[in-house]
């Protein structure tokens, strides 16, 4: 009896350990994903020189953001250049990312690309054993100081250029007078994480705000993590409570808890990286008519526009770049909702911003860099 | 910081403390009743997870907000029978077993959700019911109490009245004192000819649940979704809550609160420029310091009576 219990206990250990680990396997990919030990045996040897590209994950995909965003640029990739391509999604367990990075590394794989500045470490330690692979890392830049890293290419987005449209977009709702904005000319910024990324995102969209109106205020609130969507929703509430009409959340899955609390308040958000219009069009219009746009973090063409630099062999290894509007790498979504919500004048404003942000005729300052008590001059400036 | 008194004294603030109580009662209560039996259950973060996207998936497919909730609690009832079946028939520990359906869980419910939904992190393409609020006929008139006590999703008063229906079956029903008896001493309960296996089996049902109760609350009334890991920890708190609590209903009740305000001042301090990572170690530090006063008057407790060995 004993033996059997435990057996059947082993099992289920197992299984949940399995379960837990993988999400699932791409329905497009027979090979699983849960395996990242063992992937990629070159089944056509035919096809010797396609390009071969990896893209790991410190996650798993379905965030309707972030990782998506990254897969489905691989995906472009694969269409385009014809490239044999592979997602591994390493699940959100840190212990697994290392050996990960060691096994792919080891393999033949003519790109390998990864993201986050959680993997950045990792990296420095890890590409200078392999000097002949080529690595791409978005979203953080490795320390070239620290060791050789000519082979490793990485890729910063200028969030704070994309979060200056949404603050000035939002500085104009609040004074406006839309159907569901107020008297108080207090906007809402909900972050994940009180981290440089984060804030590179809260210092563009205050300065786009100020730069519409100065006597904006912002109410910032940080949940605290990249999950926890009801804490998300409960701080976008304390701020639609006290004042404000229109939020921009920056918090991965959490910050989506901010769009259920602008329909509970019936009030204004922006969503961020993806389109999060898009998310509840089908199941939720109404919800969906009250995010006016996303600011988008295209990392897809930021990856594209990498692997075709590669094969062009003007890739910059050994270096960073900030991809911005120009590149095509941020912007905000240009959907139905904004379209019909945002009053054309405004959007034609917008524009303009853009513009002149492209060419530099405003300068967006970066959190990156700033010192913490730089920042929080700015976050007290406009504290309401 | 006259501002921050304004805060705490707004409606809002009262209204926004029940809503962050309510799944974290629920799983209190379930903890209660099963270690009331003798039989931790610390499966509650799974079992609230799994019934979150059970009723979004049945309430999606049926259209029916009532349906999705029964699932939610069949589905939490289920998993407490599943923690039984290991714990009692085939003696595996119960820790471990809960362990192993919190995990199973954490990974089955995105599985599961991908294969209904083709979705993995949320599940936003499902047309899922968020349960009524109620408004309570005379309280919801009187200024200052009527915005904080009505109008809250039903769930939020079920389980305010849970704390009494509780109360009453635990120390006022034969089913109660067989629970009471069977977690004091399993041995003596036996020698006078009551079902041990029994009585833990529907210990550890009632706590699921309960746990059910709380995992819809949190996908059919907090957010109106499912999304990866949502429950966020919640259903270890409730055992902190539990043990804070003293095991009792009203207890529990008062914990739970505490635990629920402490949340809320999170949320409501970081208007002001306080550092976020401090205001985020509130609940935390409300929760180490209920645990010295909870030793503290265990040990005055056990030296009173040095029978009292509760798990």
């Amino acid at each position: 009896m004993k033996k059997y219990s435990s057996i059947v206990l082993i099992l289920l250990l197992a299984l949940a350990l399995t379960l837990s680990g993988c999400g699932s396997p791409e329905p497009e990919e027979p090979a699983p994903a849960d395996e990242p030990s063992a992937p990629a045996e070159p089944g056509e040897e035919a096809e010797e020189d396609a390009l071969r590209v990896v893209l790991l994950l410190n996650g798993t995909l379905g965030d309707r953001s972030f990782f998506d965003s990254a897969n489905a640029g691989l995906e472009m990739i694969e269409d385009e250049f014809g490239a044999e391509v592979r997602t591994i999604e390493m699940s959100y367990d840190q212990t697994r990312w290392e050996p990960t990075l060691w096994e792919v590394s080891e393999q033949d794989w003519d790109i390998i690309i990864l993201g986050t500045w959680q993997m950045q470490e990792y990296l420095q330690e890890i590409a200078p054993e392999f000097p002949d692979n080529r690595y791409i890392i978005f979203d953080t830049a490795v320390d070239y100081s620290v060791a050789d890293l000519s082979n490793v290419y990485s890729i910063l987005y200028k969030q704070n250029e994309g979060s200056f449209l949404a603050g000035a977009l939002a500085a104009n709702v609040t004074s406006s007078d839309m159907e569901l904005a107020n008297e108080q000319k207090m906007i809402g910024f909900l972050g994940g994480m009180d981290i440089p990324v984060i804030n590179d995102f809260l210092v563009g969209y205050i300065e786009g705000a100020l730069y519409v109106d100065e006597d904006v205020k912002v109410y910032v609130s940080y949940i605290g993590g990249f999950d926890d969507s009801a804490t998300g929703k409960e701080m976008a509430l304390a701020q639609y409570n006290a004042g404000a009409d229109i939020g921009f959340n920056v918090a991965g899955q959490a910050g989506l808890g901010q769009l259920d609390a602008a329909k509970e308040m019936n009030k204004y958000a922006i969503g961020v990286d993806s389109d999060q219009a898009m998310v509840f069009a089908d199941s939720d219009p109404e919800k969906a008519e009250l995010v006016l746009t996303s600011m988008l973090k295209r990392v897809d063409n930021s990856l594209f526009r990498a692997v075709e630099m590669h094969l062009d062999g003007t890739l910059p290894y050994g270096e960073a770049e900030e991809l911005g509007l120009v590149e095509e790498a941020i912007g905000l979504a240009n959907n139905e909702f904004y379209q019909n919500n945002v009053s054309e004048e405004l959007r034609a404003e917008l524009a303009e911003m853009a513009d002149m942000i492209a060419n530099g005729d405003i300068t967006v300052s970066s959190a990156m860099g700033m010192t913490t008590d730089e920042l929080n001059e700015l976050r007290d400036s406009v504290r309401p | 910081m006259a501002n921050l008194m304004d805060i705490i004294l707004s409606t809002s603030f009262g209204y926004a403390v029940l809503r962050v109580t309510t799944p974290i009662l629920f799983a209190t209560l379930g903890a209660l009743i099963s270690i009331k039996a003798g039989v931790v259950n610390i499966s509650m973060e799974g079992t609230m997870l799994t019934a979150a996207l059970t009723g979004v998936v049945i309430s999606a497919v049926t259209g029916s907000g009532l349906a999705g909730l029964v699932a939610a609690v069949l589905a939490g009832m289920l998993l407490g029978l599943m923690l039984a079946y290991f714990a009692l028939n085939l003696k595996t520990d119960i820790i471990l077993a809960a362990i192993a359906i919190n995990l199973m869980a954490s990974g089955g419910t995105v599985f599961a959700l991908y294969i209904i939904s083709g979705d993995r992190g949320i599940s936003s393409s499902l047309a899922s019911i968020v349960l009524p609020k109620v408004q309570i006929p005379l309280i919801h008139q009187i200024p200052v109490v009527g915005a904080v006590l009505s109008n809250h999703n039903i769930l939020t008063y079920v389980a305010l009245l849970s704390v009494i229906v509780v109360y009453v079956l635990i120390y006022k029903t034969p089913l109660g004192l067989r629970i009471r008896a069977v977690g004091e001493n399993a041995h003596a309960a036996d020698s006078v000819g009551i079902s041990v296996i029994k009585t833990q089996y529907i210990a550890l049902i009632m706590s699921g649940a309960f746990a059910g109760f709380g995992g819809a609350f949190m996908s059919m009334g907090y957010v109106s979704w499912f999304s990866t890991n949502m429950t966020a920890g919640r259903g270890f708190i409730a055992l902190a809550a539990e043990a804070l609590g003293m095991g009792r209903p009203f207890g529990v009740l008062l914990t739970s609160l505490l635990f629920g305000t402490a949340d809320a001042l999170a949320n409501a301090l970081q208007a002001f420029r306080i550092p976020s990572e401090f205001v985020q170690m509130v609940p935390y530090v409300v929760t180490i310091l209920g645990l010295v006063v909870y030793a503290k008057r265990r040990q005055s407790m056990a030296q009173k009576h040095k029978t009292e060995d509760r798990v």
